[in-house]
């Protein structure tokens, strides 16, 4: 059997997902031994970009029409297409703003709309906006074993499955107090699990980096952080840091609503 | 039954002894909270009443690796190190038998199996807190299930023998072993009279199978629905919550697939979804209706009591207060202050 075909690539975002691949030193050769590296422009300018290729892990949101276009070319000539880091599952802290926000924040930063000359900007979208994709590693930045099992899968030709339930779980796998039941915001009933619970089991609360759980129940969160005494501010900002415009604004209307 | 004492003062030796079956583990106090960890009988906290995580992950651990497998073998090497597991209340060891009979009435599972025979269970008496209701569940007293179950008498402890196992056991401590007088019976008969008039938190399950049964269509379920942050948390800490889920992880260093077995719950919306994207249990108040059935309807047709022992450990975990206690008094029209009861319940 010949080796898969891979390639590793950054749209928008901190490159801080292709950094920890990079960062498994300790199991890089037995991934150059399963795979075949086409394209890693971080780790060697000596990429081929012509080849198609059987996964293509891409990290980063759409953030430019520039980053259209190459996800539009990776997409194209793979197989599989995987969503690595939240900003590429999810859109990242940039999708705090994405509508007439964005716009405003746009020309405060930039000043006019077409200031900048290389590409035109758009709002910041995660990958499944635009294209189809396969599967999803989301974290950021993603975590090396996570990121390891999913890559061994692949390598078997397993498409991994993403799981949908919530962090709390490992959390109380590892024993570990409810930071909720402290009084903290903590947002673990809202986050998918995968991480293992990095944070509060350093008694750090959880801020959703690993993205949400479907159906999650933010109306109860919300609620419950507002009798724990948070204002609506404290809470809308937690949510905004990996929730998105939409789904903060959606949470800052319910607090405001139950507000009288 | 056999029955011996031993010195207070011999309690600690007499644990040390024991360590001649295996690793010593017991309640020990971590800041807030109370864990099951291997530590020094010194370390134990001999009044703590409920770990965060129940005994169960003594029986099937959290997370466990149950198969590795390559191409055309497989292996299964797992084998629970023998533990001594000091400390188990009754309501705890109530639990244990009802895990018992789940992992062993109709299918035995061999990883159970194995850590039961490598898990020898020392019980201690207690005297309940604000939260315990081990007295509604009939669980407050325990006559099987435990190795050997010691009862603090102040000066000394009662020892029961519970098992063969137990009885094995006592060869490594047989030193520290008195007969029992007529004394020390009247003793625990006086001492269990003052525990027994120690409860302080009211709960009625009596008629709660009607009950449940006949409250189906009850706004209640709703209600709590739409508070529950589905979590899991009630499942994790519940003592006879059994539920597990598998998942292959592949080990690229040693090429292996591994098959993870790993507690699971019922509240978490993709347990009831099946093939084809189905799922039975869609909205949160029918995954709750169903945890409460299984609890208080299910179990007890089937083997004459319910499946909760009057820990509390819902109690004290839920965020939002959705907990046995609170459920049955709702269920009951009986006033409860949980929070998750003065959630309002929106149109959407």
């Amino acid at each position: 059997m010949s080796k898969p075909r891979i390639g590793i690539y950054g749209l928008t975002g901190c490159a801080g997902d292709q950094l920890n691949i990079l960062n498994c030193e300790d199991e890089l050769l037995k991934l150059f031994d399963i795979f075949e590296i086409k394209s890693f422009v971080m780790a060697s300018s000596a990429a081929d970009e012509e080849s198609p290729l059987d996964v293509a892990f891409v990290e980063g949101s759409v953030s430019t029409e520039k980053d259209l276009e190459h996800l539009k070319e990776i997409r194209k000539k793979s197989r599989l297409l995987v969503a690595i880091g939240h900003c590429a599952v999810f859109g990242g802290v940039q999708s705090m703003f994405t509508g007439k926000k964005w716009e405003e924040t746009y020309r405060a930063v930039y000043g006019k709309k077409d200031a900048v000359s290389l590409t035109r900007p758009l709002p910041p979208k995660p990958l499944s906006a635009y294209v189809k994709v396969d599967a999803v590693l989301p974290g950021c930045p993603i975590e090396k074993e996570p990121f390891l099992k999913l890559a061994g899968l692949l390598a078997k030709g397993v498409v991994p499955r993403h799981p949908d339930f919530p962090v709390c779980a490992e959390c109380k796998w590892k024993e570990n107090e409810c930071l909720l039941l402290k009084g903290e915001i903590c947002l673990g009933p809202l986050t998918n699990s995968g991480c293992g619970a990095i944070c509060p089991s350093l008694n750090i609360p959880c801020i959703g980096c690993w993205g949400p759980i479907e159906k999650e129940n933010w109306e109860a969160e919300a609620f419950l952080l507002k009798e724990n005494g948070f204002s609506v501010e404290e809470v809308v900002k937690r949510f905004a840091i990996f929730g998105g415009e939409e789904r903060a604004e959606k949470l800052k209307k319910f607090l405001e609503g139950k507000e009288g | 039954m056999r029955l011996f004492k031993i010195k207070k003062s011999n309690l600690f030796p007499f644990l040390r002894g024991l360590e001649g079956f295996g690793e010593l583990w017991g309640p020990v106090r971590k800041g807030e909270k109370v864990v099951y960890a291997r530590a020094k009988p010194e370390e134990f906290d001999l009044k703590a009443l409920r770990t965060m995580i129940p005994a169960k992950k003594f029986l099937l651990p959290p997370k466990f690796t149950s198969l590795k497998f390559r191409e055309s073998r497989w292996e299964d090497d797992y084998r629970p190190k023998r533990k001594v597991v000091f400390g188990l209340h009754p309501c705890g060891i109530h639990a244990l038998n009802i895990y018992h009979r789940f992992y062993t009435r109709l299918y035995s599972d061999p990883y159970y199996e194995r850590a039961k025979e490598a898990t020898l269970i020392v019980g201690l008496s207690c005297v309940p807190d604000e939260y315990c209701f081990c007295y509604a569940t009939g669980t407050s007293t325990v006559n099987e299930g435990f190795d050997l179950f010691l009862t603090d008498l102040g000066d000394r402890l009662l020892v029961w023998v519970g098992s063969p196992k137990g009885e094995e056991s006592l060869k490594l401590v047989g030193k520290y072993l008195e007969d029992v007088e007529q004394k020390d019976i009247s003793d625990y008969v006086a001492w269990r009279k003052r525990r027994d008039a120690a409860f302080k938190l009211k709960v009625d399950l009596d008629g709660m199978p009607e009950i449940v049964s006949f409250s189906y269509d009850s706004p209640v379920w709703e209600k709590m629905g739409k508070a529950c942050l589905s979590c899991g948390t009630c499942t994790m800490v519940c003592p006879t919550c059994t539920c597990f889920d598998l998942e292959d992880e592949y080990d690229l260093k040693r090429d292996e697939m591994h098959r993870q077995r790993f507690w699971y719950s019922c509240v978490f919306r993709e347990y009831s979804m099946v093939a084809g994207g189905h799922n039975f249990r869609e909205a949160r108040s029918e995954r709750l209706k169903l945890w409460y059935t299984h609890k208080l309807v299910g179990f007890m047709s089937e083997y004459g009591a319910p499946a909760c022992v009057g820990c509390s450990r819902c109690v004290v975990s839920c965020p939002v207060g959705i907990n046995v206690v609170s459920v049955v008094r709702a269920l009951r029209n009986e006033r409860t202050a949980a929070l998750w009861t003065k959630m309002e319940v929106s149109d959407a």
